[in-house]
């Protein structure tokens, strides 16, 4: 699909694209660098590049005075609990509108995505005496609730759209051959669909992980996961730099990788099927 | 092959789903909107008398109020264009022939996946701070004062990092989109004689004004809920001056505790969130029957 272009054109595009793409990603690549680096070195005049005694030391000390694993642990509870009991609840509700759909399910796909257009903030105070009253304010419980909750219209549409894809005929064809409904679901529609289910729970994953609105104002210093623990470093502890590139950079490490698989899913996922 | 059997299934496999998002949807909502008819503050314990309009006309005459509705537009339409703008650029720079496009295009993505808390004190600290900030430094290497971006232009600083997290988005959409343009169509423009500025205008970008509304719609849902990045930057100061909607509402209700004022301000935010939504659902809808 690409136009035959000279070899001057091809070097210049590629430079422009190189530069933004590294401008765009220094913050990240810095963050990185100086989570290696010792404080002094870290607010050195002028900024060391890579010449500098690289050290894990910022690393251990997170770990030994916050105790990050436990937030690490928190984020990694939430984010996959909330994703497979999204995607549990979510997959017999794609399937049934895939497969059977009736008058009423485009009505009721609008009406399920209306609801993830509710500004958090309109509900933020009933939720939050609720979860007072009944004990789930800073419980890992309670997030894994409200997350499954505002994932689930995206859940739902992202399954809808692949679930979408599979030829019925297919179904038909194996009916034929005498396959009964059971044998029909394991050995024909699932593993058509799991590609479908896998991505699914990859950007669901991301999405949790990184929510910041509800983690924030539900947990305290107990159930609070790595959004809300590297919140804590705005007040002056975020003046030492090494060691938050050090908790930043284990925070983004795991989704950074995970969202670079999943690219196409994220077009198709959070533009619920308008782009593809 | 839907028969009377089927649909009955069909309906209990979808019922589950459809029960927990009315829950969601209608207790908590019904609750803010009996909230904001009440003086009800969780400091002052006792009854809460039914006040009517009186918590709406509090929040809407507080002069906070409009500071926090033209920030929020200022952020949103602010965020918008940069990133409308820069991915449109950025979507055809990306969709050139190249080398190591596949890697370039990580890097631009990147941000995306930063998790809010972390790029806002990111920026913050390691950036923007004006002692040992990088733009700190630059400034000085430069011969020119260092700024100190989050007290003397803080909504502009934020409206930046946003940015920085939004562009990978638009980016991304808008590149895929450019990538289903049929080539043949721009050569045969280009033999006809058409330069490179009227194919855009004329093809380029006709083609991607869907692309375009899906993301100014889907970022603006997203961007009318910006709570994080303000958060740890700058806490909404200095006095008001990065204060938005959501973040009014969050003062209200969990710093000043007062929960009838607070409702009636999320109220206000759903009002306006609606207005955006309608419009984005038909876009969506739209493509459902297609």
């Amino acid at each position: 699909m690409s136009r035959a272009v000279t070899p001057q054109r091809k070097a210049f595009n590629t430079a422009l694209a190189w530069l933004i793409g590294l401008l765009i990603f220094f913050p990240i690549l810095w963050t990185v660098l100086t989570s290696f680096k010792t404080e002094a070195q870290a607010i050195a005049d002028p900024p060391i590049w890579f010449n500098f005694n690289w050290t894990l030391e910022n690393y251990f000390t997170v770990q030994e005075r916050s105790n990050y694993f436990r937030h690490f642990w928190n984020s990694v509870v939430i984010s996959v609990g909330s994703t497979v009991i999204g995607v549990a609840i979510a997959v017999p509700a794609a399937w049934a509108m895939a497969f059977v759909p009736g008058k009423q399910t485009k009505n009721l796909l609008m009406w399920m995505l209306s609801t993830k257009m509710l500004p958090p903030v309109g509900v933020l105070v009933p939720i939050y005496l609720i979860f007072r009253s009944v004990g789930l304010l800073d419980t890992k419980l309670g997030l894994v609730i409200v997350l499954t909750l505002i994932n689930l219209p995206i859940i739902v549409w992202m399954l809808y759209t692949y679930f979408r894809e599979i030829p019925v005929d297919i179904l038909e064809a194996a009916r034929m051959d005498g396959a009964s409904l059971r044998n029909e679901v394991i050995y024909v529609l699932l593993p058509m669909a799991v590609p479908g289910i896998a991505s699914t729970l990859l950007l669901n994953i991301i999405l949790a992980w990184n929510e910041a609105f509800w983690t924030l104002n539900l947990t305290a210093a107990k159930a609070a996961p790595l959004t809300a623990f590297i919140a804590s470093y705005s007040s002056p502890e975020g003046l030492f730099y090494a060691k938050l590139s050090a908790a930043s950079t284990m925070a983004i490490a795991p989704i950074l990788i995970m969202g670079w698989f999943s690219q196409k899913q994220l077009v198709r996922g959070l533009t619920f099927g308008a782009v593809k | 092959m839907a028969t009377q059997h089927s649909r009955t299934a069909a309906r209990l496999m979808i019922s589950p789903s459809v029960l927990l998002l009315l829950c969601w949807m209608i207790v908590p909502l019904a609750m803010t909107v009996y909230f904001s008819t009440l003086r009800y503050n969780l400091l002052m314990p006792g009854s809460n008398p039914f006040v009517g309009w009186e918590n709406y006309q509090y929040f809407l005459t507080d002069p906070a109020f409009l500071t926090a509705l033209v920030n929020t537009l200022l952020l949103v339409g602010g965020v918008l264009i940069i990133t409308v703008i820069g991915g449109i650029l950025l979507g055809m720079l990306l969709d050139q022939p190249m080398w190591g496009q596949g890697i370039v295009r990580i890097l631009v993505i990147a941000p995306f996946f930063v998790m809010p808390t972390v790029s806002a004190l990111v920026w913050k600290n390691m950036f923007m701070n004006p002692v040992n900030g990088l733009f700190a430094y630059l400034a000085e290497f430069l011969g020119l004062q260092p700024f100190d971006f989050l007290s003397q232009a803080p909504l502009l600083s934020i409206i930046g990092i946003v940015s920085w997290q939004w562009l990978p988005f638009a980016t991304l959409i808008l590149l895929t989109a450019m990538q289903s343009l049929d080539q043949e169509q721009l050569e045969a423009a280009e033999m006809d004689g058409a330069g490179a500025f009227s194919r855009f205008i004329y093809i380029v970008l006709p083609h991607l004004s869907r692309a375009v509304t899906v993301v100014i719609l889907i970022q603006t849902i997203f961007l009318l809920s910006v709570f994080a990045e303000i958060l740890v930057t700058t806490n909404g100061g200095p006095g008001n001056a990065s204060t938005n909607l959501t973040y009014l509402v969050y003062a209200e209700s969990l710093l000043r505790f007062d929960v009838g004022t607070g409702s009636a301000g999320g109220v206000v935010a759903i009002v306006l969130a609606n207005i955006v939504a309608i419009f984005l659902m038909r876009m969506i809808g739209k493509n459902l029957d297609a």
